[in-house]
């Protein structure tokens, strides 16, 4: 799964559409997950003049699914009107979701399963369901299931607890088995590797200058797409990214997550809407319809990691599998493209990859992993200026690294993912 | 059962009452320990002191790894530590002793952690040969064994005694083991434990596991002993240090009740499928064991002749990986009134049994890396008025594992026994008040231990980390002074 065999069938990128990233309850708090997925999708489509009846089948990604239709890349699928035919599933594993369903639709084309599939995921947090207490739903959901008579409303009502336990609670990014937030966990990791709030700002810094560069030279024409959010109003591009912040500004930001805490609303990802889509196809059918493909997926890898020790090092365990599945070293790759769920966590990861200590008790192997240039990391901005719709996150990578491989005559990309639940995530991506 | 000293000593009202009128009362503290199986990082945060000497890096690791914040006692040593505790993104800091005299406060963090208190000091002695080197025993322990937290550790890393070391380098490091012994009474009042970790030349990589249990909540009732670690067995399965015995298959006599049953349910805790030999007498209780962990029974006495070739059926071809003789049973007489049944009921159960099933193991069913445990007693080593025959056993299962180690080695499988101290059960309640209180107080932590602590130590030996234990016989006594 996932290695470079050249007897095999590879799968390509031959493009990828983003809606514009914007913070959550602002510009898309009228749109679903479906409808930010459509908009992606259906530019995708327009965008590259592909026949809807090519498309065999919807790998999508997502973490905040709607109750009603889990199943949401079979409803953009619907709402698009691509043929019935066309299947579709959706995935999750956390922020890592995009990611995988671009993975998972590599791998149906490597298997032959399919020619032509869309991979990507959306998330709208301004539309996460809110949950009820637990203890509302025991009392009620016998009325609203059974047939009940007026006593049992009274009972019911009964059954309720002080007013404070009723008060619907805001939907947190917990995790389960640890009940930590993810910005306590990151906390906890930059205390344990000695990251300062300096060095987190200056990469968030660099996060936004870099990011305001490509939208400011048009680097991202090609991969956003203006979204209609009713009423004839679009929203033409992201909405989160920060050209004109400083260190200065940045250093003023209170900690978000403890007192004496060095994680801030700037040097965090921040809560976003939107969507990501990638066209995949086996290498002969791209060319057979004429394309001209960005990029190959060479390889990739997942691993897990204990949540409640350091739960955001996962990329610093699965970018070396996915590098050893492809056959190639770090410093083989041109580019490195790290999620910045926290800039704490990609500090993390980077030391944690340059350490030869680590690369002996984790890895099994006598030499660190490597340094990374700067000047390779995150060479569009990352998830800290652009914004983290979580499904999306993973297909807005791909899509970035494809087009830089595509557009700079260079060799190799490997993309890195931290995701809730103690998840790595990794792929190289090869230039075709 | 009922300890009312170490009752009253949960109390800190009655601690402090009986402190401040200066009764004569020695309260024990009251040992933490720790319910479950292994935690990947039993040490979060908690510090220990460390000191500096060859094995610093193995050391710092296997802290780092257990979630350990590590102090170093000089400046000098912070990058060797961090190097090694950086693999588990653990920070390491300067330890300024109590009396302040120590070296510049590098890291700036390490003024607030100085003061406090810390759950273990550890002193790498491995490369002390002289009266002069000795001495860094004391500049290290000396100005820190008061800032020991309650059930804390101190741990004396060294080099086996051996006639062959000169005698200058051999009087050193047996001074060492006489200071642990001392240490261990000292701290005991606070439920704290001192042990010395002997590690023969070559057999580095086989300490971590070992001093990562030493430190471990799950020795609470080991002090004063020496554990030594050799590369005499092949080596076998990888250190883990959660479910240790993940995917294997354990043999315990006299499961039905106390050390028998903790024990079966210990390394059914750490992942071992666990047949439990019982009597069938006790058919009920040890079915309940069973059942509870998921394992089998098997209803044999351990002296009857086909016993050992029924175990090896109920086994079936895949075979045993631990094997724990636990059963035994006492028939107290002084000699000369001691009736030849007794002498042969004792022997035959805790000797003779132990050795004829070992035989029938050794000869297929026990796997390649194995455990043969044996539960020797601290009556075994000194020797108990009316226990001629009891002593003769239990004396008799050390010299056992001893030779067995030798003859075991080359297949991987390791041969030890543990010797219980006082251990609150069945069998040590029947016994007499006034002697009773005597076996309790006359320790180094001054109580009594539990069974889980004998299971704990059982499960510990029988876990890949303790490759480099064989032919020893572990003490689990509270530093008990009888036979010490
Ligand atoms: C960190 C977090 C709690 C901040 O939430 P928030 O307080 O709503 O953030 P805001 O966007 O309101 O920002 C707070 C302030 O910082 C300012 N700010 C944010 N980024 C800035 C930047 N780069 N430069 C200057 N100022 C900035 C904002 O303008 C705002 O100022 P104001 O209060 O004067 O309006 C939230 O973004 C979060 O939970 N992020 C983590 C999400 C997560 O865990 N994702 C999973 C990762 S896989």
């Amino acid at each position: 799964m996932g290695t470079s065999n050249s007897s095999k069938r590879r799968a390509v990128v031959v493009g990828g559409m983003r809606t514009p990233f914007v913070k959550a309850f602002t510009d898309f708090t009228r749109l679903d997950t479906f409808a930010l997925g459509a908009a992606a999708t259906r530019a995708l489509l327009a965008r590259l003049d592909l026949a809807y009846r090519e498309v065999e089948g919807v790998v999508w990604g997502g973490v905040i699914l709607p109750g009603g239709a889990p199943n949401v890349g079979r409803e953009i699928a619907l709402d698009l009107g691509l043929p019935p035919s066309a299947e579709a599933m959706t995935v999750t594993r956390a922020c890592a979701s995009g990611l995988q369903a671009v993975t998972l639709a590599a791998a149906a084309i490597e298997r032959g399963e399919a020619d032509v599939m869309i991979a990507g995921g959306s998330d709208s947090t301004s539309n996460a369901e809110v949950k009820l207490p637990q203890q509302i739903i025991h009392a009620f959901a016998p009325l609203a299931l059974g047939k009940p008579a007026v006593s049992d409303y009274v009972a019911a009502l009964g059954k309720l607890g002080p007013i404070g336990q009723l008060i619907p609670r805001q939907p947190k990014i917990a995790e389960r088995t640890t009940g930590e937030v993810m910005g306590e966990s990151a906390e906890r990791m930059a205390t344990r590797w000695e990251i300062t709030r300096q060095a987190q700002d200056e990469l968030a810094l660099r996060s936004h200058q870099r990011a305001a560069a490509a939208i400011a030279s048009g680097r991202f024409a090609s991969e956003v797409t203006k979204v209609e959010v009713g009423d004839g109003t679009w929203v033409h591009g992201d909405g989160l990214v920060r050209g004109d912040t400083s260190l200065e500004r940045l250093a003023k930001l209170r900690p978000a997550f403890s007192k004496e805490g060095t994680i801030t609303a700037g040097n965090a990802s921040p809560l976003t809407d939107g969507a990501a889509a990638v066209l995949l196809m086996s290498e002969d059918k791209a060319r057979a319809l004429g394309y001209r493909p960005l990029a190959a997926i060479r390889s990739w890898a997942y691993i897990g990691v204990d949540p409640a020790d350091q739960l955001l090092i996962g990329p610093a365990l699965a970018v070396p599998k996915a590098l050893d599945r492809a056959g190639v070293t770090l410093a083989d790759c041109d580019y490195v493209d790290l999620h910045e769920a926290f800039a704490a966590q990609v500090l993390c990861v980077t030391k944690a990859l340059a350490s030869a200590s680590f690369a002996r008790a984790r890895l099994g192997r006598e030499t660190a992993v490597g340094e990374i240039d700067p000047a390779k990391l995150n060479v569009r901005g990352g998830s800290i200026a652009l914004g983290h719709p979580f499904g999306a996150t993973g297909a807005r990578m791909v899509t970035t690294m494809a087009n830089e491989l595509a557009a700079s005559n260079k060799q190799l990309a490997v993309l890195g993912i931290c995701a809730a639940g103690g998840l790595g995530a990794a792929a190289v991506l090869e230039r075709v | 059962m009922n300890d009312l000293l170490l009752a009253l000593g949960t109390n800190r009202r009655a601690r402090s009452v009986v402190g401040a009128l200066k009764l004569p009362i020695p309260l024990p503290e009251p040992l933490a320990r720790a319910a479950g199986p292994w935690e990947a990082r039993p040490l979060e945060g908690e510090s220990v002191v460390v000191s500096g000497g060859p094995l610093l890096a193995a050391i710092t690791g296997a802290l780092a790894e257990a979630g350990a914040t590590v102090l170093v006692d000089d400046a000098a040593l912070l990058a060797t530590a961090r190097a090694a505790a950086e693999a588990y993104a653990r920070p390491v800091r300067v330890d300024a002793d109590s009396r302040g005299a120590s070296s510049a406060n590098a890291s700036g963090l390490a003024s607030s952690a100085n003061a406090s208190r810390v759950h273990a000091l550890v002193l790498d002695a491995t490369a002390f040969e002289t009266v002069e080197q000795l001495r860094a025993a004391y500049v290290f322990l000396s100005p820190r064994v008061g800032r020991l937290a309650r059930s804390g550790r101190v741990v004396v890393i060294a080099r086996a005694c051996a006639s062959t070391a000169s005698p200058a380098t051999n009087a050193v490091r047996t001074a060492l083991a006489g200071m642990v012994r001392a240490i261990a009474k000292e701290v005991g009042r606070k439920g704290a434990t001192a042990n010395t970790l002997i590690v023969a030349e070559g057999a580095e990589a086989r300490m971590p596991p070992v001093l990562r249990w030493l430190l471990d909540r799950r020795s609470a009732f080991v002090t004063a002993q020496p554990l030594t670690v050799t590369a005499r067995a092949a080596a076998a399965r990888s250190p883990a240090v959660v479910r240790p015995l993940d995917g294997q298959v354990a043999l315990v006599t006299g499961a039905a009740r106390g050390i028998g049953k903790a024990t079966a349910q210990a390394l059914a805790a750490e992942g071992a499928r666990v047949i439990c030999v019982d009597r069938a007498e006790d058919s009920a209780e040890t079915s309940q064991v069973a059942q509870a962990i998921g394992g089998s029974v098997v209803l044999a006495d351990v002296t009857a002749a086909d016993t050992p070739q029924r175990i090896i059926d109920a086994l079936g071809p895949r075979g045993v990986d631990i094997v724990v003789h636990n059963a035994g049973i006492t028939r107290d007489k002084t000699l000369g009134r001691m009736s030849p049944e007794a002498w042969d009921a004792v022997l035959g159960v805790n000797l003779a049994a132990v050795i004829r099933i070992t035989d029938a193991l050794l000869a297929g069913a026990l796997r390649d890396g194995g455990r043969v445990l044996c539960l020797s007693s601290v009556s075994g080593i000194a020797g108990n008025v009316g226990q001629a025959n009891y002593s003769a056993s239990k004396a008799a299962l050390i010299g056992y594992v001893d030779a067995l180690a030798a003859q075991v080695a080359p297949r991987g499988i390791t041969a030890n026994a543990i010797a219980p101290g006082f251990i609150e059960t069945r069998m040590t309640a029947a016994i007499p008040l006034m002697i009773r209180e005597a076996g309790r107080r006359l320790a180094a932590l001054g109580q009594g231990g539990q069974p889980e602590d004998v299971a704990q130590a059982l499960a510990f030996l029988a876990s890949p980390g303790a490759q480099g234990i064989t032919g020893a016989t572990l003490r689990v006594c509270g530093g008990a002074l009888i036979g010490a």
